[in-house]
């Protein structure tokens, strides 16, 4: 594994599903995957499978809902898209993400 | 919200794992598939592209893993396998499973049986409002322990005084016949003061509650009972306000009281409650100790605090009324469920401590087994811990095993439970308050649940914690066959304390049937074969006065019946429990008034001592001549001679007795006429009491003598006869309490005998489990022992070393759990003190029976196992392995 690459942090994937299903609408976990790992270029390793629990997770908590459908490859896939709490909690968890970046930023500013 | 949410989609998934399973491959493929088309569209050649979509996306069974621990409960599911494994185990040794859970169904469906009574009994609360305040108060003598019955002018004396109680109620047995319906019945009564009703917390269903104003002397109002509503009034809500003849007289009935109420507790049969209006002989006399007393406790008032109060008022009446109040200058205070109770907690106490020790005895056997079974399974245990099986989880399953057997072994107890509850109640019929509520239900079934699994732990986490320390290696190297080092002894250890409990409880059994034996044999002073006894009221509205008269035409014609060798009236039936008690002037021995012995008063007719076939010692028996006008007389029994006139001839001496004969002049005074055996009242008496019988003739007020009835046919064939013959004399007085004498005292032995059965059955119970123990204990060591055995004979070893070698084992056992046995049964014997009639609690005769019984039942058990050892054929033994 790179040395320069960080882990995904536990409940930062999360967020990062429900950005990528509020930007590309409804997508199927390899979809999902490929646009977590095109966004974060090369910064982030991850793998792939690690989506799968995730969006386990948030199908359990009723944020986001799956359905099989066709893909592009004209094979059956299981799609996934936001609900009506998901989109609610996108701000939530975007405001709670950001308040946390911000305080690390402030632990990591060059004190003067 | 979201946790529930979570939750629900988890426990759905339990249900769902095969389709969601495939879910997922599918899910999960086409994931790869998508990445290989993407690779592919890449130029990757078809092998590099499947590689890459691998790689990328990470290892498939672990998603799969992570995936399903986030879909469901992993912990549950693992649970799962284990009891699937636990079941298949179970199957796998038919007869093991058999033998623990018969064994354990033996010892939870007896302890459920107890605990449901128990719980009845004891542990549920008094059916009214905030019972923890409810207190019962008596009367008592400074220094007695036995509390007594307290007179009205007392009573009224602590109502009005007192500032620990809310409300301070005095509650009476009584009974009317109910007239002008279509045919007058026999009702049980209580006689209470008015505000019983708020004291208790309750509500009529119907009406009202008694006022204060009720009370009132002439004032006549009743409260009737929902299920008397019902049958004799059609449940009439007119009924509110009607009124009704009860012995004769014209009552108000101002309510109607709900289904499930009782008062008191022990007496479910009430259907009517006065107001102590309908006392008014007693209400004046200071001497007449008639009522108990319940009160409700102000909040914050101890019952301590109470106690110490009432005590401080009775002490002041005696010093102020010491004619009446000398011996009841103090009073007691104890929580009415624990009065109510009484000894009979003590009885409770001991039948479930017995049927714990059955329990634990079952276990004994159990664990054993399990430790034997575990020696057999090393090698299985040793192959897994070789896969790779961590401790922790050969414990689990082990546990698991246990578990699954001791619900099992809990479901079929409770099965037995069901079965034997019903019965236990028969025997205890109503000698226990409370009991007859008894029954299996939810909590009971808790119980049971518990006491199994609580079971299956204890004799499932020894065995367990032996075989998961498992040496691997030389487990193996053995061919599975090593032993457990250092557990014999604790085989060994188990059989001795499983003998020792069986000792205690046996000895507790022994003493309890040495006792009800005891009580079956004791003569009772009269001959109660062919006697029957039954009742009915001579209501003073129509009757004062005329009761001699009314009976002796009566009884003559009671013998003209076909079948009656004689017949005679008590006021009080010996062997009921009742009894009257009523203080004496003696002018040979002068004392203050308050001092004045008393004895136990007796009410009969002429011929009460032939029908009862009483011995009389001197003198002679009432005549129907000793009337109100002939010189008033009585009778007194050898117990009251040896009292009051030891050494001398009480022949002609006069006494007066403190009972009004209806003359303003107050009571006579009477020449004893004669003197006669002693007579039990109670079947669990201990010593004969002093007794006065008096003519029932010459106090014609009093109300009312029971018939006696010997008889030369069946007795209880005469039941329809008496009935006639009391109604052609007036058809509104229903006969009442029919019994054959026989019958009246088994009724009375119903507690010993219930107890002496239940330690009974528990014994016997834990002799056969001691001895299928000890049997199995005996055999599997002979069976480990083949080889060595067999090595003994081979250097020349006799049969009879051998034999000798496994009894001594046996008997070294048997003789350290029956010392042991021996010791806590002397020291726990004094419990059964109070239970026990005509023995000690350290019988020896009992212990020495005990011990013989347990020490030859024993020793059989190893017999059989040590003759086996002695018929090894040692060619055969060597070569066993």
């Amino acid at each position: 594994m790179g040395e320069n690459k960080s882990d995904v942090l536990q409940g930062t994937l999360d967020l990062m599903v429900l950005k990528t299903l509020e930007a590309m609408g409804p997508l199927h976990g390899y979809g999902i995957a490929r646009r977590i790992e095109q966004v974060s270029g090369d910064a982030l390793s991850m793998n792939q499978g690690t989506i799968y629990p995730a969006l386990l997770r948030l199908e359990q908590r009723g944020w986001i809902k799956a359905e099989w459908g066709t893909s592009e490859a004209n094979r059956r896939a299981k799609f996934y898209s936001l609900s009506r709490i998901g989109r609610k909690k996108i701000e939530e968890e975007t405001e709670n993400w950001e308040r946390i970046a911000a305080t690390m930023a402030r632990f990591l500013a060059p004190s003067n | 919200m979201n946790l529930l949410r979570i939750l629900l989609a988890r426990c759905a998934a339990l249900f769902r794992r095969g389709k969601l399973d495939a879910d997922l491959n599918e899910e999960l493929r086409a994931h790869i598939e998508l990445a290989i088309h993407e690779n592919l569209h890449h130029g990757m050649s078809p092998g590099e592209a499947r590689t890459a979509a691998l790689r990328a996306f990470g290892g498939v069974t672990q998603t799969r893993e992570t995936y399903r621990e986030q879909r469901s409960f992993p912990l549950l599911q693992q649970l799962g396998r284990d009891l699937r494994f636990g079941l298949r185990q179970i199957r796998k040794s038919p007869g093991f499973s058999v033998v623990v859970i018969v064994t354990l169904a033996l010892g939870v469906g007896a302890n459920t049986t107890v605990f449901s009574i128990v719980d009845a009994v004891m542990l549920r609360p008094l059916p009214y409002a905030q019972p923890q305040q409810l207190v019962e108060v008596s009367s008592a003598d400074a220094g007695s322990p036995v509390a007594r019955s307290v007179s009205y002018p007392d009573f009224f004396d602590w109502r009005e005084q007192n500032h620990s109680f809310e409300h301070l109620v005095s509650y009476d047995d009584n009974s009317y016949t109910l007239t002008g319906i279509t045919r007058a019945v026999h009702l049980d009564a209580e006689i209470v003061s008015w505000d019983l009703l708020p004291m208790l917390g309750i509500q009529p269903e119907l009406g009202r509650g008694f006022v204060a104003g009720e009370e009132k002397l002439g004032s006549r109002v009743v409260l009737i009972s929902h299920s008397l509503w019902m049958s004799q009034f059609g449940g009439d809500t007119s009924i509110v306000g009607r009124t009704i003849h009860l012995g004769g007289e014209a009552f108000t009935v101002v309510g109607v009281m709900p289904p499930s109420f009782r008062f008191p507790v022990d007496k479910p049969q009430n259907s009517l409650w006065t107001t102590l209006a309908v006392d008014s002989d007693a209400l004046k006399n200071r001497g007449s100790h008639s009522q108990a007393v319940m009160g409700r406790l102000r909040p914050g008032v101890s019952v301590a605090q109470a106690d110490q109060e009432m005590k401080a008022i009775a002490g002041r009446l005696a010093m102020q009324y010491p004619d009446t109040n000398t011996h009841n200058n103090s009073a007691k205070v104890q929580l009415e469920l624990r009065a109510i109770l009484g000894e009979t907690r003590t009885l409770m106490l001991v039948v479930l401590g017995a049927v714990a020790f059955v329990l634990l005895i079952a276990c004994g056997n159990i664990a054993n087994l399990q430790l034997a079974r575990v020696r057999d399974r090393q090698r299985e245990i040793a192959v897994r811990c070789a896969l790779g099986a961590t401790r922790a989880s050969v414990l689990r399953q082990l546990i698991t095993e246990s578990l699954v057997l001791s619900i099992a072994g809990g479901l079929v107890g409770c099965a037995v439970a069901f079965v034997s509850v019903p019965g236990v109640l028969a025997l205890i019929g109503n000698s226990v308050p409370r009991a007859a509520n008894a029954g299996v239900d939810l909590g009971v079934l808790g119980f049971a649940l518990a006491t199994s699994l609580l079971s299956g732990l204890v004799f499932g986490i020894v065995p367990a914690t032996a075989a998961s320390k498992t040496d691997l290696v030389k487990t193996l190297q053995r061919g599975g066959q090593a032993r457990i080092y250092g557990h014999d002894w604790l085989r060994m250890a188990v059989l001795v304390a499983q003998v020792a409990l069986g000792v205690v409880l046996t000895a507790g059994a022994g003493l309890l049937t040495t006792s009800f034996v005891k009580l079956i044999r004791t003569d009772e002073g009269f001959n109660p074969d062919h006697v029957l006894t039954f009742a009915f009221d001579t209501p003073d509205s129509s009757y004062k006065n005329r009761r001699p008269q009314v009976y002796r035409q009566y009884f003559e014609k009671l013998r003209a019946l076909p079948g009656v060798e004689s017949a005679a009236g008590s006021m009080i039936l010996p062997m009921t429990d009742d009894d009257a008690h009523i203080s004496f002037e003696n002018p040979e021995r002068p004392v203050a008034k308050g001092l004045r012995p008393n004895a136990e008063l007796m009410p009969v007719t002429p011929g009460f001592f032939q029908t009862m076939q009483i011995s009389q010692i001197e003198g002679r028996d009432f005549t129907e001549a000793d009337n109100m006008q002939a010189p008033q007389v009585m009778i007194v029994n050898q117990a009251f001679v040896k009292t009051y006139f030891p050494g001398e001839d009480p022949l002609g001496k006069k006494l007066k007795p403190g009972a009004g004969n209806g003359s303003p002049d107050g009571p006579p005074w009477r020449q004893i006429i004669g003197v006669v055996g002693n007579v039990r009242h109670s079947a669990t008496q201990r010593e004969m009491q002093p007794a006065m019988y008096l003519p029932a003739s010459q106090l014609p007020n009093w109300c009312c003598v029971s018939s006696v009835v010997r008889t030369s046919v069946d007795p209880i064939s005469l039941e329809p006869a008496v009935r006639k013959l009391v109604a052609s004399m007036d058809s509104d007085i229903p006969v009442t309490d029919v019994r054959t004498m026989p019958d009246m005292i088994s009724m009375r032995l119903a507690q010993p005998r219930f107890t002496t059965v239940l330690l009974g059955s528990f014994s016997v119970l834990s002799l056969i489990l001691t001895v299928v123990g000890l049997y199995g204990v005996m055999a599997y060591s002979v069976t480990q022992r083949t080889r060595e055995i067999g090595l003994r004979f081979a250097l020349g070893a006799q049969r009879g070393a051998v034999l000798g070698m496994v009894l001594r084992t046996a008997a070294t056992l048997l003789g350290a759990g029956i010392a042991i046995g021996l010791l806590a049964a002397l020291a726990f014997g004094p419990i059964l003190a109070m239970m026990l009639y005509g023995t000690g609690p350290r019988n020896p005769a009992v212990l020495a029976a005990v011990t013989v019984v347990t020490a030859l039942a024993g020793l059989l058990a190893a017999y059989i196992p040590a003759a086996r050892a002695a018929s090894v054929d040692p060619m055969r033994a060597l070569r066993t392995e």
